[in-house]
């Protein structure tokens, strides 16, 4: 409970977003080798980001939230890594994120995935979009699941209030609602696969539109990223 | 006053496993089905969320889930000449309660037992002459065949969707499975779970030993699967929470995850919590049924008329059913004579500890119920055993179901039991110790047996249940014998330290051992030594159908749950297609 807090403010707004990746994109090589060359620990990665993701994910790594950017401060780097790993082997489809992953070093990928996981994780909640019938649908998904379709409780692995739990699941509090909701739409779409034993795509299966939204609304909402 | 219901078609005793199945079957042929279940209702969602669910606590220590002993327990002694005292708090086996009964809590090891085990006594014969099993062995056969059986456990399995390989189909042996095997007609549902590391060591150490190492069959599912009811089920997380709790991931078969919702939507089935059954009624003939008298959860007490009667609880408790009903005669180890409560068996469980260096890290705490890595090569009658003055055996496995912090912590032989001794012992071994599982046969004797409790009363005024037993010498010595094979694995596999626990008499209640609780109720091809025939129907009052482990006329191996659920549909398919159409004996006496 004595997380540092943090307020940062994006940085950029999202109709710079397109702008910045496209620059972002042809410059990977380049700025691979401009990375933090330091062996990373909290405090280099705290003032030393990784320079490829920071145009997206912020240099605090605060994400943008209307452009389903996600948060990835204080997420466990096994988590990061395994992502840039599937999105490189695409198992995990990005438009985005599969030709920075593919441009990556696996020393790139460590380095800043252990960089971002050793972030504080953000406080405050983001924008309150849902109203008090949805919110109660997040709330029962999120803490109890529904027998009726067959869902367990979102935090039976997504941690009490959807901290996280180590590598094995990521953290959904405080996380953009717009990225829940494409991450569970991707899964839906299988155009992402990398999840163990098809865990979430068995249950997205058995979500529809209202619940993505509930879910994704609910979790985004609740502001209790101390860990 | 008691109140007399509308007759139905059928009441069902308990609705666990065995109860939803029948009920299943039986309301879906258009029989009116009551079923009774002693607890409360419970499904994934809510009750099985975690992380209350993960509360090792209540649920290892305290035992939530399990028969409520401060109103219900049994009473247990070793040997007759001593007097039997109350359980007060469950240690050495599990009952559980409430709808879905003990299954919710399983560990989802789903075995079938060997073409051997069902004709034990004479294949024994057989092999071994006359004279080879000790004179107060009660070994008999089960008057069914591993090949009547076969096609019901194919289909329990396709209805859990068990995760393991075959070894051997339709006679043709399966490289990775286990060879020992009777021949199946088909593989597993699903693939095998992934491999613990522990496991990994061990099927390198066993393989370099000559032995024949295989995935052990699960029912926590290694990937999604929807079975023949149509039920959907998850894959596994490996949250190391199986046994004793529930699973909140819709991941291990239990009856709210493969059936009960289809039962539960059949309009032919009815269920009623919160009823706690008295006894099964007999007409004045002492031959016929006609119903249960049961008393619900706020002291009414009814009498529910129905045609056929199904005692579907947990084994123990069907012989308890059966004595206080007065159904058949109760079994006297003087005489030797009257049959129920007769042959209650269990299983003899060894352990072996295998202690590394630091650099070898095992992770126990990720894991399923059911992923380890076993050998078959000492189970059963797998391996001669002319000259070692026993039969049985066990299976030899690295099982490890978990590393939960209050009961996991496994210290090498003369670590001090408490203190600061004791707590470095467990930090420096917790992430670096290998545990077999040595589960082992359990003979039949004499002296072992169920009856009712002179003394002491349930919370309703009805005699305990007591249960009379000690590990027969046929056991010890087999638990000696496969337990130095299992060091020798141990060993194989590099460990600096190896203990070997082969299970030692006498037994004890206040330790856990398993939940395998067995006989009492048998079944057999002879009324004077058995109280069920073939089908699972009462040889005295043939409108009961006892149907739990209760029926197994001696303990094998292997976990027991995968036998009763190919029993459980033999005598689904007995009752369909012979008893219902022409009720009456199916056996004559």
């Amino acid at each position: 409970m004595n997380a540092q807090r943090a307020h940062p403010r994006p940085r950029r707004s999202p109709a710079v977003l397109a702008g910045s990746l496209m620059v972002l994109a042809m410059p990977c090589a380049l700025a691979a080798q401009t990375a933090p060359s330091a062996k990373p620990g909290p405090t280099s990665a705290a003032v030393a980001p990784a320079a490829p993701c920071e145009a997206c994910h912020g240099a605090h790594g605060e994400g943008m939230a209307a452009a389903h950017v996600p948060r990835i401060a204080g997420q466990s780097a096994e988590y990061l890594k395994k992502q840039l790993d599937n999105y490189a082997d695409g198992t995990r489809d990005s438009p985005i994120m599969t030709n920075f992953a593919k441009a990556l070093s696996e020393k790139q990928r460590i380095t800043y995935a252990m960089q971002y996981a050793s972030m504080p994780v953000l406080q405050g909640p983001q924008p309150k979009t849902l109203n008090a019938a949805q919110l109660a649908r997040g709330h029962q998904l999120a803490f109890q699941g529904d027998e009726r379709i067959r869902v367990q409780a979102c935090n039976s692995c997504h941690g009490p209030d959807g901290i996280g739990v180590l590598h094995a699941a990521p953290y959904l509090a405080g996380q953009s609602a717009d990225y829940i909701a494409s991450a569970l739409k991707s899964f839906q779409q299988g155009t992402r696969k990398n999840d163990a034993g098809e865990l979430m795509r068995s249950i997205v299966k058995s979500l529809n539109d209202a619940d993505v939204i509930a879910i994704s609304g609910y979790f985004a909402q609740v502001n209790s990223s101390t860990k | 006053m008691v109140q007399r219901l509308k007759e139905v078609d059928v009441v069902v005793i308990g609705v666990g496993m065995v109860g939803s199945i029948v009920a299943k079957e039986l309301a879906a042929a258009g029989y009116k089905v009551v079923g009774l279940e002693r607890g409360q209702t419970r499904f994934t969602v809510p009750e099985f969320q975690s992380p209350a669910i993960h509360d090792e606590l209540r649920f290892d220590i305290r035992k939530a889930m399990m028969q409520d002993n401060t109103r219900e327990p049994v009473t247990f002694r070793n040997l007759g000449s001593q007097v039997a005292l109350p359980v007060r708090r469950w240690e050495s086996f599990l009952p559980g309660t409430g709808l879905g009964g003990s299954m919710v809590h399983w560990n989802g090891q789903t075995y079938r037992f060997q073409a051997n085990d069902f004709q034990l006594a004479t294949r024994t014969r057989e092999r071994y002459g006359k004279n080879f099993l000790d004179a107060d062995l009660t070994i008999q056969d089960w008057g069914v065949t591993y090949d009547d059986l076969e096609p019901h456990y194919d289909r329990f399995e396709y209805l859990l969707g068990t995760s393991g390989k075959a070894g051997n189909i339709k006679g043709q042996i399966q490289p990775g499975g286990d060879p020992h095997e009777s021949p199946r007609s088909r593989d597993y549902p699903t693939p095998p779970q992934k491999e613990h590391y522990s496991g990994a060591m061990f099927r390198k150490a066993a393989s370099s030993l000559g032995y024949h190492p295989f995935p052990q069959p699960s029912s926590n599912l290694s990937q999604p699967y929807t079975n023949p009811e149509g039920m959907k089920l998850n894959a596994c997380v490996f949250c190391g929470f199986c046994e004793r709790y529930a699973c909140e991931h819709y991941a291990k078969s239990v009856p709210q995850t493969v059936i009960l919702p289809v039962l539960l939507a059949n309009p032919n089935f009815e269920l009623r919590t919160g009823c706690q059954v008295q006894r099964i009624n007999l007409d004045s003939t002492k031959k016929h049924a006609t119903g249960v008298t049961y008393i619900d959860a706020v002291g009414r007490e009814f009498e529910q008329p129905a045609s056929l009667v199904i005692s579907s609880m947990f084994s123990i408790n069907n012989v308890r059913m059966l004595l206080l009903s007065g159904i058949g005669a109760p079994y006297d180890p003087a005489t030797g004579q009257g049959v129920v409560g007769r042959n209650y068996a269990y299983q003899t469980m060894s352990s072996v500890a295998s202690f590394f260096d630091d650099d070898v890290h095992i992770n126990p705490f990720m894991a399923s119920g059911a992923s380890g890595t076993l050998i078959n090569d000492f189970a059963g009658d797998n391996f001669d055993h002319s000259g070692l003055g026993f039969i049985g055996g066990a299976f030899i496995g690295a099982v490890n179901t978990n590393g939960r912090p209050i009961q996991y912590h496994p210290v090498p032989p003369g670590t001090p039991n408490w203190g600061k001794g004791w707590k470095q012992a467990v930090v420096k071994h917790y992430n670096h110790t290998v545990m077999f599982s040595l589960h082992g046969s359990s003979a039949a004797q004499r002296q072992n047996y169920l009856d009712l409790d002179p003394t002491y009363r349930d919370a309703w005024g009805q005699p305990l249940l007591r249960m009379t037993f000690d590990f027969p010498q046929n056991d010890i010595k087999m638990a000696a014998h496969v337990t130095a094979k299992a060091v020798e694995i141990g060993k194989a596999m590099g460990a600096k330290q190896v203990a070997g626990s082969p299970r030692k008499g006498p037994y004890t209640v206040t330790q856990y051992q398993t939940t395998h609780n067995t006989g009492g109720s048998v079944m057999g091809d002879n009324p004077k030594t058995s109280v069920v025939n073939r089908y699972l129907q009462s040889w005295d009052v043939p409108n009961v159908f006892v149907i739990g482990a209760c029926n197994y006329p001696q303990n094998a191996s292997w976990n027991p749950t995968g036998t009763l659920g190919a029993l459980t549909y033999w005598a689904i398919d007995a009752l369909k297609n012979k008893y219902l159409k022409n009720p009456g004996r199916l056996v004559s006496a």
